[in-house]
């Protein structure tokens, strides 16, 4: 422990990777430290995922020498490399959701924790550790996404890990869980263990990261104590380029009410009203969970919903399924990319023309010129980086994938667009274009509803604020005008009383 | 920057085109093959006899392959086509006599395209989204429409040769020949051609594809995907229905169980085509190929007088291999 901050755990020296096509690492190199908190950033595509699923043994590298603790890593897999002590925690976790949280910390050691009983002992006593009181009974399904977090910590711990790999954790986590989480990587830190922290919010990088890699393109292009590089250097190194803003100036352009929605009510949403004007952005804001995704899939006809209204231009419309919200001119971009919006194996060109096939059809057949035509024109106008409109969108990063479904959709031209985590894993320089084709959408007069666990997004895009918790519209919020905090407090209402009662009781 | 891109557009293409031979040619491999090693061993294989029976017995199996390959790529499957098979060609044949050879015909196509549709039906009933849901409801409906045809029959064969009314249709499909082409297999050009037109250039079988490739991102596109598994259902049982009518016209005699094992032989002949499993993927020139390997395989170890239990192993292995190359593919 006394060589905290000095001895070196993991030293990564000129590693290569080519995938098919792709040069995805070129001569990466650089030494993480005992006890430190090493940030990774860096767009998407330049390299991170890729360099971390050959330290975890997913993938192998090509070329070069990886020392973990003294030891060459070669030809090893994410189980051996656990055991040896080194763990990676995913953005999307990887518990078995119909078991409890002991059964997965310890999930195929039951025997070495003697049985069922000693399971459970030893996952208190790890989650503890970590400050963490969650019953280790309780099924994973019905924990929130922090807490889940917490169970592939104690899972981590459970494998005596000296490094701690996290890829973006904080990409679905609100802001006291944020706090927590900080919290719980201190608590590492100074128990000796060494964090690879892997994101594109820079904030958090700033706040407790104390050395800084950037990657781009494949390359390593610096590693920096954190002291001695700015924000703007650092966004400079990333995109290669500088960028002045993070967020284009916002739109100002808002009219009169374009759509009513009166009183959706489910099981999980209570007494949901409001209007949207035309030319607006319409921020909400919730925890994940709170209820603001299953808003807008109501508005879109994606669940099966009754008893509610919504007009458009004052007049009622219909909206049973996703076709009927097409025709009455609202799109929806999902929140999950890859299981919601796209479909990987297809061409660019079949997941642009998805949402508007019956606009290249002539009496049954498709138009296959009109369709490459559509195709072409987003990749276009979007910019979206693709070698070809043939190409599967698998292949393409995050922000290209995302702009296909942008898109797709902007060809309906739609007078309401939903946007759920439109920016989620996506990196600056792509966020900024969707920003700015926010901003172009709403002053061509189209609505946006914009979903985002990233306040500053929404504080920065939005002309207003919904707070929604607990599946209840709590507070409505000029974003010019109110401080985080105070929309922060509203949007966090429902739990805390919920919270005061059970401590009550 | 651009380099790079144009780098990754060649070797993507070269890599394409490496796996699109390994995938088609394979099967064209294994044909070739098997087509060699056969007329050597055994010289009547390659006989004109031997040649007109193998298109023969192509008809049957390739109408309800081609049907099943929609509900492949749809993401689907349709263990069903046995029963309506069995059905579709008992009823027909009864109503020879009372409805004169269009009348039959007619209603039997109708009987099998309604058998398929009220899968769908029932398919979206239960919810049923996965493929592993659609096994288990047209397994069940295979053993009701396949005990319908029992009832139906009261459980026996009905010969061709006992009708007394005009069966001239039905012989000229069992056994006509067009030039050197059976009749059987110049139905088989034509709704390959009109599937293959269907599939590829229209706005329904996009949709199809679609849905098999991603159900949940194509319902949020506004992609109709309830009407298409109503439609990949319908097609597999009017095409199962025209492969009964093949099928009994060819061996002139029409029994409540004619269908057995023909969902297995489908399913086969279309995987090994390359079509994959997954759903989203494919295409009934593939089932051809695969079609055509399946039946010249048989016809091989009849010839080289394989036992039949013999060759039920051999078709189990071969699918199993089958979807085991298809899995590596995808890496």
């Amino acid at each position: 422990m006394e060589n905290t901050g000095q001895e070196i755990i993991l030293s990564i020296k000129n590693v290569s990777k080519s995938f098919p096509g792709v040069k995805a690492l070129d001569q990466v190199s650089f030494d993480v430290r005992r006890g430190t908190v090493h940030g990774i950033v860096g767009e998407n595509g330049a390299g991170k995922s890729t360099l971390m699923k050959i330290l975890s043994g997913v993938y192998q590298k090509d070329l070069g020498t990886i020392i973990f603790d003294g030891e060459e890593i070669k030809n090893t897999s994410p189980i051996q490399s656990m055991k040896r002590g080194l763990s990676i925690i995913y953005q999307e976790l990887n518990l078995v959701n119909t078991m409890s949280v002991g059964e997965n910390i310890f999930l195929g050691r039951f025997g070495e924790m003697g049985g069922m009983r000693g399971v459970h002992a030893k996952a208190k006593e790890l989650l503890k550790s970590i400050g963490s009181n969650i019953d280790t009974y309780k099924m994973v399904s019905e924990l929130s996404v922090s807490e889940k977090q917490m169970v592939e910590i104690a899972k981590a711990l459970s494998f005596d890990s000296k490094l701690i790999i996290m890829d973006e954790p904080s990409s679905s986590l609100t802001a006291d869980e944020m706090k927590e989480l900080v919290k719980i990587i201190h608590h590492l830190k100074d128990q000796g263990i060494s964090i690879i922290y892997i994101s594109h919010k820079l904030d958090e990088i700033f706040e407790f990261c104390s050395i800084v890699t950037i990657m781009r393109d494949g390359h390593v292009i610096d590693t920096k104590p954190i002291s001695e590089i700015t924000r703007a250097e650092m966004i400079a190194k990333m995109v290669g380029r500088p960028i002045e803003n993070e967020y284009p100036e916002r739109p100002n352009c808002v009219g009169e009410t374009l759509m009513e929605v009166r009183s959706i009510n489910t099981k999980k949403l209570h007494n949901i009203s409001f209007k949207l004007r035309k030319g607006e952005i319409l921020g909400l804001v919730g925890l994940v969970g709170a209820g603001r995704t299953e808003i807008v899939r109501a508005i879109f006809g994606a669940d099966k919903v009754k008893g509610h209204e919504i007009l458009i231009d004052g007049k009622p419309v219909k909206i049973r399924n996703p076709r009927d919200a097409k025709k009455a001119g609202i799109a929806l971009v999902p929140e999950d990319r890859k299981l919601q919006g796209l479909v990987l194996p297809f061409s660019v060109e079949s997941n642009i023309s998805m949402a508007n096939l019956d606009k290249i059809t002539r009496f049954g057949f498709l138009d296959s010129s009109a369709e490459k035509d559509m195709a072409e024109k987003h990749v276009k106008a979007l910019g979206v980086k693709t070698p070809s409109i043939r190409t599967k969108v698998r292949s393409l990063s995050g922000g290209n994938q995302q702009k296909c479904i942008v898109g797709r959709w902007m060809e309906t031209n739609p007078r309401i667009l939903i946007l759920d985590e439109p920016t989620r894993g996506i990196d600056v320089g792509a966020k900024y274009e969707i920003y700015l084709l926010m901003k172009k959408i709403a002053e061509s007069g189209g609505s946006i509803i914009l979903i985002s666990s990233e306040l500053p997004e929404v504080l920065n895009m939005s002309n207003r604020v919904l707070t929604v918790c607990d599946g209840r519209i709590t507070g409505e919020f000029d974003p010019k005008v109110a401080s985080a905090d105070q929309i922060m407090e509203k949007a966090l209402e429902f739990g805390r009383k919920d919270l005061e009662h059970e401590r009550a009781n | 920057m651009a380099e790079r891109i144009w780098n990754m557009k060649e070797q993507i293409n070269s890599k394409k085109i490496i796996q699109t031979i390994f995938r088609d040619y394979l099967v064209l491999a294994a044909i070739a093959l098997l087509v060699i090693v056969t007329s050597i061993v055994e010289p009547k294989f390659l006989t004109a006899g031997n040649m007109t029976n193998i298109m023969r017995q192509f008809g049957p199996l390739i109408m309800v392959a081609l049907g099943m390959t929609f509900v492949i790529i749809g993401g689907f499957i349709d263990l069903s086509v046995s029963g309506i098979l069995s059905l579709v060609a008992v009823v027909t044949i009864s109503l020879i006599e009372p409805l004169g050879q269009v009348g039959a015909l007619i209603v039997g196509l109708c009987l099998g395209a309604f058998c398929g549709y009220l899968n769908s039906v029932l398919i979206l009933a239960c919810g049923a989204m996965k493929q592993a849901e659609a096994l288990f409801i047209t397994y069940g409906m295979s053993t009701v429409y396949g005990a319908f045809a029992l009832i139906y029959s009261g459980g026996r064969t009905k010969q061709m040769s006992w009708i007394k009314a005009d069966t001239s249709i039905f012989k000229a499909i069992g056994t006509g020949t067009v030039g050197f082409l059976s009749v059987s297999f110049i139905m088989f050009l034509v709704c390959l051609l009109i599937l293959y037109i269907f599939q590829n250039k229209t706005y329904m079988g996009r949709t199809i594809y679609l849905t098999g490739g991603n159900k949940t991102a194509a319902e949020l596109a506004g992609i109709p995907i309830k009407r298409s598994i109503t439609l990949i259902y319908t097609i597999s049982g009017l095409m199962t229905a025209l492969g009964a009518i093949v099928l009994f016209s060819r061996v002139t005699a029409a029994s409540p169980v004619l269908g057995k094992g023909y969902e297995t032989n489908a399913i086969l002949a279309v995987v090994v085509g390359g079509t994959t499993l997954i759903g989203g993927n494919g295409s009934v020139l593939r089932t051809v190929l695969g079609t055509t390997l399946v039946i010249l395989l048989s016809n091989c170890m009849n010839l080289l007088g394989v036992s039949v239990y013999m060759q039920y192993m051999m078709r189990g292995a071969i699918l199993v291999l089958a979807i085991w190359l298809d899995s590596r593919k995808e890496l």
